[in-house]
């Protein structure tokens, strides 16, 4: 694996893992706000 | 699929050339980083599971030979219908397909290995972690999670320590699901080989692209939703208790959007399997490649719209209702594009019946049977009919015993001689196929009629005019359970060297880049990418 495939690897699985952790939050949020409403 | 021809694949595969040498005794494999390791103990481990969830499932089969209560009591029943269901899902089925594309996703596209690799051990060794939990929990004070597998508020928050032992697996089985979707998204977005375009990429990885997209999409929304019910059981919120001013029903619809597009996880890679099996014993290319790219897509997609049609019981409004009805019928039509495909490949195919083919097929006819049970309960007046009946666990177990369970094992025979090195025996193969494709119809036909009659799922004691249906059921259930160890002889005769030695392309009409890698595959492939015209 070269240098640069690496780093490309690295951005595209945080990118991911951002979204991950945006969904998980997400759903908690309008758990609540559900709740609330 | 296009053609795929690889201008240069070097003539040594071998890892003597590599830097690393292969490690060995235990060490390769508590700190494996090799795609093709990692995938052998994804698989063996799935194996473990299946006959663990298998051997639930026999217990079940076996008090419900006959009406009244023979051997357990209702509450141990639950425990186990709730922990079969888990075990199957969580356990065996999607880590089998992980293993998979552990195995031949990387093979596939030309790629040395997986992008994290170390990420990749992580994934799999948090996978026993997560097994300990759930069997566990039949010794812990209260028992097992004995709320169905669905894990439905309000029944969730009053449970034992058992439930809790649920929640946490559940979260380190996503947490290990969530790594490894990821891998395998960016393994194939980075690493694929040069000129493997896309749109020439085997159906099998295009598959699992897709579902690893639905995997990171909705395992956190199932992580958020155990949260929920673990700040409800043991921190004092109310999410889902009415009590405090929360909602049960809430949690059923975060649940179901995660819940059904679980049910497209476990079936898109089974899809890919299969068309990678159907060309090659009908010695023709896939018909309609782009359509099936399409095709899955699409039904990715849609996965995301339907999930309240698990709950038209729940008292939903009629608008609501007739939404969910036609948008779950929509569904059927990339399905029977794919259907029509399969099948349109094998028309004047020069076909041979080896043991994949014959799963492959197996799996069109039967899943097909489970598709259209599954049109008849997207049908809501019918749904409310059926709701929580056999008929329910019949479609079910069409769609995942005889669409998943056949794909892995049609799979397993395709690439055993890629893992192995060996051919598998052709004709215990073939008594595999047919034990399990007869066992399997009659364990589950006889539940469309126990369900119509109006027998409810999850229940320990039935009326005595379900009785013949359920006896019909129970013995086939043995049946199908015993064949399994059929595979297991096979698999361990291949593995143990016993059986022809396989050439690197045993298949005549098999195409990819994993068949350019001698049998079985070296420890090391593709250290220098092919070009792929």
């Amino acid at each position: 694996m070269t240098p640069e495939q690496r780093r490309r690897n690295r951005n595209t699985g945080l990118i991911l893992a951002a979204i991950v952790i945006a969904i998980l939050a997400w759903s908690f949020v309008r758990g609540s706000a559900i709740l609330t409403s | 699929m296009s053609s795929i021809t690889a201008d240069h694949v070097p003539a040594s595969q071998g890892h003597d050339d590599h830097a690393h040498a292969m490690p060995h005794g235990w060490r390769r494999w508590l700190f494996a980083t090799n795609h093709k390791d990692i995938g052998t103990m994804y698989l063996i481990f799935s194996l473990f599971m299946l006959f663990e969830g298998g051997t639930l499932a026999l217990l079940l089969r076996t008090e419900l030979f006959e009406p009244g209560l023979q051997f357990f009591q209702p509450e141990l029943f639950n425990q186990f219908t709730t922990m079969h269901g888990l075990i199957m899902i969580f356990g065996a089925i999607m880590p089998a397909f992980v293993g998979f594309a552990n195995w031949m996703v990387p093979l596939q596209i030309g790629a040395s290995d997986m992008a994290f690799a170390r990420m990749n051990n992580f994934s799999f060794w948090l996978l026993p972690v997560g097994a300990i939990l759930f069997t566990a929990s039949f010794f812990v004070p209260g028992g097992a999670n004995a709320a169905g597998w669905t894990m439905y508020a309000p029944l969730s928050l009053q449970m034992g320590i058992g439930m809790d032992f649920a929640i946490f697996g559940v979260h380190v089985l996503g947490a290990s699901s969530i790594m490894g979707a990821i891998n395998i998204i960016v393994t194939i977005l980075n690493m694929r080989a040069p000129g493997l375009t896309m749109m020439k990429m085997s159906l099998f990885c295009w598959c699992w692209l897709i579902t690893a997209y639905l995997l990171i999409a909705v395992m956190p929304v199932l992580a958020a939703a155990v949260t929920m019910l673990l700040t409800d059981r043991h921190f004092g919120t109310t999410f889902f208790n009415a009590a405090g001013g929360g909602d049960p029903v809430l949690f059923q619809h975060v649940f179901w959007f995660f819940g059904h597009p679980e049910v497209y996880i476990m079936i898109l890679p089974a899809f890919g399997i299969v068309s990678a099996i159907v060309p090659a014993f009908a010695r023709k290319r896939l018909f309609g490649y782009s359509s099936m790219v399409y095709a899955v897509a699409a039904i990715a997609i849609l996965s995301f719209l339907v999930w309240a049609h698990h709950m038209f019981s729940t008292g939903m409004p009629v608008t609501g209702q007739l939404y969910f009805m036609y948008a779950t019928m929509l569904i059927s039509i990339p399905t029977g594009v794919k259907i029509f495909n399969w099948v349109a490949t094998m028309w004047r195919g020069s076909l041979t019946f080896e043991t994949p083919m014959l799963f492959a097929i197996g799996f069109i006819f039967v899943f097909t049977i489970g598709g259209f049970t599954g049109l008849i309960v997207a049908v809501a007046p019918i749904d409310i009919a059926v709701h929580d009946t056999y008929y329910v666990v019949a479609h079910f177990h069409y769609v995942l015993v005889a669409g998943s369970l056949f794909a892995l094992f049609g799979g397993a025979y395709y690439w055993l001689p890629k893992w192995t090195g060996r051919m598998y025996d052709e004709r215990l193969g073939k008594w595999h196929f047919w034990m399990t494709m007869i066992s399997f119809n009659v364990t589950f036909f006889p539940m469309h009629f126990l369900g119509l009659a109006g027998m409810p799922r999850r229940y320990a004691d039935y009326a005595a005019q379900f009785t013949d249906f359920h006896q019909v059921a129970t013995i086939g259930a043995f049946w199908f359970g015993l064949s399994q160890l059929l595979f297991i002889y096979v698999v361990l005769k291949a593995y143990s060297g016993r059986g022809e030695i396989a050439p690197a392309k045993p298949w005549e009409g098999a195409e990819g880049l994993e068949w350019t890698v001698p049998s079985p595959a070296p420890f090391h492939t593709f250290v220098t990418p092919p070009t792929v015209k």
